[in-house]
């Protein structure tokens, strides 16, 4: 029975890999439970960029809820180009390892990642001098739009304020999609 | 009635109380009865694969040994709330949401509670109205349970709909998912009870909300008891922020409004959905395969997991427009979201909750400020 040789040679080595990463048992579990081929494509996916073990639960999380919204497996979450050309592109291990779980948060969280770039186009597109910078929420989980200023006499004050009332229609533009205008 | 039960649990000192005889009268054959020194203990989670799902089968008759009226249990300083008062008869609910937050409200005690004493809410009542007799109130059942299920069983609106119907100052809304009004049309709530369906579109409800009545069979219930003098309302919420929610709401929308002209609506209610990390962890655990449990939700502010601010407040928009555009004002407010969301969605900051609380209660609008400052 090759085929059951190989699920256990397999199994083999994802438990031989979780061991040495100290994998929880539940994500193990999680990982065991998914179909041949995803185990497969995902063992050799976290060993080629070298996953660290929060990136491995990162990761098994976010591909058990994309197969979930997707109705897709692993395996074939995993051959998106976007995903699998991290592995080949150059760069170091940590480096190819985080550009993967951006990607996968990217597929989780597809409308989210295009209003974000979105904002922050909008926010670079204000060419704010150094010293101020407006930062979003979080994930945008609030509609608080955060303006830092740094100042270190009156003249930078006077400098940033008059910056942020010439750019003042921008911003409130921005305040305005990021509180769920059509432009989102 | 349309939910089975694997058993009935009744305390023993309760077994000759007018709640304990009707259900005994009108409980399918079958069912066995049980009874018990004390019904919180029946109430707790058995052993099995889903102690929650299990307990919804269990009916417990019991005294409450604690207040039955409380303060809305989502209010919070950092909300802008509805001022809703809460009536404890029941707890959990035979229906089955994925999304539920009883999932992990009533985890230690999930069986279906209904208190035998419930007379003594109405004692509470009198004594509210007393305390504050120009302000009016409006008090729902509907939060720890769905305020009609089961109610072919208990009855229980025979009670309270009389009772309401005698005051001035109190409005009794009923909230519910199903279609079990038949109690409802036998009774003349003279203006004082109002009926509201959480409405959701065909989609949620086929993949969400299980042993739920469809979507249309609640819109045309909410006609039928409109007819008989009842007041309506309709609660969007939770809004699921799927691909494809926009298109959704905005039809379910338009089907109530087909069959119901928007003057003839008291209110509309809008919350996106809203889950603790907890009650995310158990609803997955109990619905794996739900993807309406897996939105573009992120952590917000009040440490829930919710639709990302832009995304969720858009739906709101869409909404709000849409009876906005209905031909009459259709009174509206946000539930469990800061002030300066209400204020982006309508246009004016909402007014206190006691304020809020007593327009709702009477039909009037919410806001008052002209929505010309809405962003």
């Amino acid at each position: 029975m090759p085929n059951r040789d190989t699920a256990r040679n397999l199994d083999d080595a994802i438990r031989a890999l979780a061991a040495a990463r100290r994998l929880p048992e539940s994500h193990l579990a999680r990982w065991l439970a998914m179909d041949e081929q995803s185990r497969s494509v995902f063992l050799e996916l976290a060993g080629a960029i070298r996953l660290r073990t929060g990136q491995i639960v990162q990761a098994l999380e976010l591909l058990g809820e994309i197969a979930v919204r997707e109705g897709k497996t692993s395996a074939e979450i995993l051959a998106a180009p976007e995903l699998a050309r991290i592995s080949a592109r150059a760069g170091s291990a940590p480096e190819q390892a985080r550009a993967f779980i951006d990607a996968l948060r990217a597929i989780r969280f597809p409308r989210l990642r295009q209003a974000a770039e979105r904002l922050e186009r909008e926010i670079a597109a204000l060419r704010l001098p150094r010293g101020i910078s407006i930062v979003l929420p979080r994930e945008l989980g609030s509609d608080v739009l955060t303006i830092c200023l740094e100042v270190a006499r009156e003249a930078d004050l006077e400098r940033a304020l008059a910056v942020l009332a010439d750019r003042r229609a921008a911003i409130a533009r921005i305040a305005v999609m990021l509180g769920g205008s059509d432009e989102i | 009635m349309k939910f089975d039960l694997d058993a009935v649990i009744i305390e023993q000192d309760e077994r000759d109380s007018p709640l304990a005889r009707r259900v005994l009268a009108a409980l399918a054959p079958g069912v066995p009865v049980q009874y018990v020194a004390d019904g919180r203990e029946a109430a707790r989670p058995r052993p099995g694969a889903d102690p929650f799902g299990a307990g919804k089968r269990r009916m417990v008759l019991l005294r409450r040994r604690a207040p039955f009226l409380m303060g809305c249990p989502a209010g919070s300083a950092q909300f802008a709330c509805c001022g809703y008062q809460v009536m404890i008869l029941a707890s959990n609910c035979p229906m089955d949401c994925s999304y539920c937050f009883l999932q992990e409200f009533v985890a230690d005690n999930p069986a279906f509670q209904v208190y035998s004493n419930y007379s003594a809410a109405f004692d509470e009542i009198d004594r509210m109205i007393h305390s504050a007799p120009a302000r009016q109130f409006r008090i729902g059942t509907g939060e720890l349970a769905d305020s009609l299920a089961f109610d072919t069983l208990t009855g229980l609106t025979r009670d309270l709909v009389p009772f309401f119907a005698a005051r001035q100052t109190v409005t009794l809304e009923l909230k519910t998912k199903t279609d079990e009004i038949d109690h409802l049309l036998e009774l003349d709530p003279r203006g004082r009870v109002m009926v509201s369906w959480t409405l959701s579109p065909e989609r949620v409800w086929r993949t969400c909300e299980h042993r739920a009545a469809p979507p249309a069979a609640r819109i045309a219930a909410a006609r039928k008891v409109l007819e008989a003098g009842y007041r309506v309302a309709f609660h969007f919420d939770p809004i699921l922020a799927y691909d494809g929610a926009e298109r959704d709401y905005a039809a379910l929308i338009d089907n109530l409004l087909d069959v119901i002209a928007p003057a003839r609506i008291a209110f509309f209610s809008m919350g996106g959905l809203r889950m603790t990390p907890a009650l995310k962890s158990a609803a997955r655990r109990r619905f794996p395969a739900d993807p309406m449990l897996l939105g573009e939700d992120v952590l917000a502010r009040d440490g829930r997991l919710r639709a990302f601010t832009p995304l969720r407040l858009r739906l709101y928009r869409i909404l709000a427009e849409r009876f906005e555009r209905a031909g009459a004002p259709v009174p509206g407010y946000l539930c469990m979201e800061a002030p300066s969301v209400h204020e982006r969605v309508f246009g004016a900051t909402p007014p206190n909750p006691a304020t809020l609380g007593a327009r709702l209660a009477h039909g009037r609008s919410p806001v008052d400020a002209p929505k010309d400052s809405r962003q």
